[in-house]
């Protein structure tokens, strides 16, 4: 009944946020933020008082049958295809169940501050249920098509949240390649369904792992998947969208744009980690395409100047860290880089969104500065998630980043290039983030006078939620992740974590280092710099080539295929009209003599064809 | 001495069926098409008789009954149609009449 209820709450805020909306939009009035907020943030909490209760009685059980399951109604029945609408609370669930819901209230919480002033406020709530609920459809449902439900809900609701402000065109456009480049990626995960059916008879998540599958079939099936998971958790070749959805509102940006849709991947990898794990081809695969996003994606935020969007290009690298951990087997380390993430990166959101909120939209880093003192807890709290996502220790991104750094060294299917691309991966990381940090928090106000003076300190619902995250920034790391998922990970390794972790500080503290001495000082504007123009490629190759095959077929296909065969048809039945119209003489006795003629070699058929007798 | 065998009335009725059909191809003046028409249609009265005498059942009997009242009826229509179309054209022959072709 839990896991029922736990889906239900959003679902049931989502249509009094709905109704709501529409009754007050057609009588003209405005919802009270503080009344739409708190009914949206109550039915999230009570989702994760509900998650906790459902945790805590996991935990009560013995580690092998740690599944709480609860089967509502027979979903489709078709020839051999049966699908059961059930939920499945586990401990990879638990995870992320928590996570959805623990940092989902804060930001709800967050956002009756932060959008205070909006018009539609009811709308956005419901929204952001709506978002919930089916992210929670993700990682609870039992089946393939289940999750694939909640897959296409969060990218409906991530497109509906991306355009929010729907009526300044950049908005919509973000949403549509959102949602385009989403749905590239929904191919692979269709695909990867029929050859599932195919092949192993189910769509059931837990029966599906048991089938016997031939290699080939493993390694389809897992390219696949993970080719979905690259369009959702916007991964190279599909992250272009991912900086675009910026366009949101800051609170949706670290909902669902930072710590739980995009991290979706990572889950459907994780669930199906023993058919991923069975393929060396895929597994690679993922551990170099992760890698070399994680790199890519920290180069480009070196170059950006525009404040959600590095922290943007920020989510995509640490995504790639996540799918290194998946690429060489350690799919519990990069489960708990999705929940330390999930805390310190939704801090950042949240904090730079405070920063924004006190500078009226200003987003540019290069006009802000020295606002330390006047945003006091922003500050500590963006320092807190700052510490965290550079790895420093006691900080929960130590944990998990070095643990990943760890893995890709000793694991069997780590190596020294994954291990390379890692390392200096992190480096940029702490260089793009103390460049960050110092260029919004220290030196010269860059901006108006005005506006400096003006800038204050967020209400209470805003910094709630940034003192809590903080917190959990700072001791999410303590916790560990799931040891269920241990796949392939090292048992013994010559190499002492020890100095692994050394290693890292001392790389983080470099890049950090790096950034302090050229920005420290010397805040020259810098223009965001599209180092390598992968938007500008993809026009080209796609937008371009595609209007010049379509003009091409406009011009060639249509003028020596289509045109000539409607003319030939035309002609077909212009000629036997010409024929058959010889025929029409007008005198009645013409036609009677070939009605005669006729009849005459009906019977002729008949009588002599046939014979008299004859069986017709 | 000849007795009159039931297919020697078909082969008379085929006869004069075929002289009517002919008349009615052939001819052009209205007024022979319509005699025609009546030929064709007793040529088939005499087969009727002529297969109920064969069979020994009077049904062909009955359908020649209906038939010559019908083309009574039809006769005095057409004779009608054709007195109508010499006032209106001054004409009775069929290849003169094509109003409607053209």
């Amino acid at each position: 009944m839990n896991n029922t209820l736990i889906i239900l709450l959003p679902l049931l805020g989502f249509f009094i946020n709905g109704v709501w909306h529409l009754i007050a939009s057609s009588k003209g009035k405005k919802v009270s933020p503080f009344a739409s907020g708190t009914i949206a943030t109550l039915a999230m909490a009570g989702s994760f008082a509900l998650a906790l209760t459902q945790f805590l009685k996991l935990r009560a059980m013995p580690v092998e049958s740690r599944l709480i399951e609860e089967t509502l109604f027979q979903w489709m029945k078709l020839g051999g295809l049966s699908v059961d609408f059930a939920l499945r609370f586990d401990s990879l669930s638990a995870v992320f169940t928590l996570v959805i819901t623990g940092v989902g209230t804060l930001i709800h919480l967050y956002s009756v501050g932060y959008m205070s002033d909006e018009e539609n406020i009811a709308k956005y709530f419901s929204y952001l249920n709506f978002f919930c609920f089916m992210m929670l459809n993700l990682v609870l449902g039992a089946t393939l098509p289940h999750v694939f439900l909640g897959w296409e809900g969060v990218g409906l609701a991530s497109y509906l949240l991306i355009g929010f402000w729907y009526k300044e065109m950049p908005n919509v456009l973000a949403g549509q390649k959102a949602f385009i480049m989403n749905r590239i990626g929904d191919l692979g995960f269709l695909i990867a369904m029929f050859i599932g059916f195919k092949f192993a008879g189910t769509l059931d998540l837990l029966e599906i792992q048991k089938a016997v599958l031939s290699p080939h079939v493993v390694t389809v099936f897992g390219l696949l998947i993970f080719f979905a998971c690259t369009g959702k958790s916007a991964q190279i070749p599909l992250f272009t969208w991912l900086p675009d959805a910026m366009a949101g509102p800051t609170p949706v940006s670290a909902l669902i744009h930072a710590a739980t849709m995009v991290t979706s991947g990572i889950y459907l990898l994780a669930r199906l980690n023993p058919i991923i794990a069975a393929s060396d081809i895929v597994l690679s695969t993922i551990a170099i395409v992760g890698g070399l996003t994680a790199l890519v994606a920290a180069i480009i935020a070196c170059f950006q100047s525009d404040l959600k969007k590095v922290l943007a290009y920020s989510t995509v690298s640490q995504l790639g860290f996540m799918f290194m951990a998946c690429g060489v087997g350690a799919f519990q380390v990069g489960v708990f880089h999705v929940m330390t993430h999930a805390f310190f990166k939704a801090l950042l959101f949240l904090a730079a969104g405070s920063v924004i909120h006190a500078l009226h939209g200003e987003q540019n880093i290069f006009e802000m500065g020295g606002l330390r003192k006047k945003l006091p807890l922003t500050f500590i709290t963006f320092t807190a998630g700052w510490a965290a996502i550079l790895g420093l220790p006691p900080f929960s991104g130590f944990f998990s980043k070095d643990e990943i750094i760890y893995e890709t060294l000793v694991s069997h299917h780590g190596n020294k290039i994954i291990f390379g691309l890692a390392i200096i991966s992190a480096a940029l990381t702490a260089f793009y983030m103390t460049r960050l940090y110092l260029l919004v928090f220290f030196g010269n106000a860059r901006m108006d006078k005005k506006k400096f003076d003006h800038a204050h300190e967020s209400p209470w619902v805003m910094g709630a939620p940034l003192a809590v995250l903080a917190t959990l920034s700072l001791v999410g790391g303590w916790f560990g992740a799931p040891v269920s998922l241990d796949h392939g990970a090292a048992e013994v390794s010559e190499i002492s974590p020890h100095l692994i972790m050394f290693v890292s500080v001392v790389i983080a503290t470099l890049g950090a280092g790096l950034a302090f001495f050229k920005y420290s000082k010397n805040t020259k504007v810098e223009k965001t710099t599209d180092v390598f123009g992968i938007d500008r490629i993809y026009g080209v190759a796609f937008g371009r080539g595609l209007q010049k095959l379509s003009s091409g077929a406009a011009k060639y296909v249509e003028e020596w295929v289509v045109q000539r065969i409607i003319q030939v048809s035309a002609a077909l039945v212009d000629l036997s009209g010409n024929m058959i119209k010889v025929l029409q003489v007008g005198s009645a006795q013409a036609y009677l003599m070939m009605i005669v003629l006729a009849v005459v070699a009906i019977f002729a058929w008949f009588f002599l064809g046939a014979g008299i007798y004859g069986n017709f | 001495m000849i007795t009159l065998e039931p297919w020697m009335m078909l082969v008379v009725s085929m006869i004069i069926f075929c002289i009517g059909l002919l008349g009615v191809i052939l001819r052009k003046n209205l007024l022979i098409m319509l005699m025609c028409v009546e030929l064709m249609l007793n040529g088939v009265n005499l087969s009727f008789v002529a297969f109920s005498k064969m069979h020994q059942i009077l049904d062909g009997h009955l359908t020649v009954l209906f038939v010559m009242t019908v083309a009574a009826a039809e006769s005095a229509v057409g004779l009608g149609l054709v007195i109508a179309l010499f006032r209106n054209l001054r004409t009775v022959d069929s290849d003169q009449i094509q109003m409607l072709r053209d």
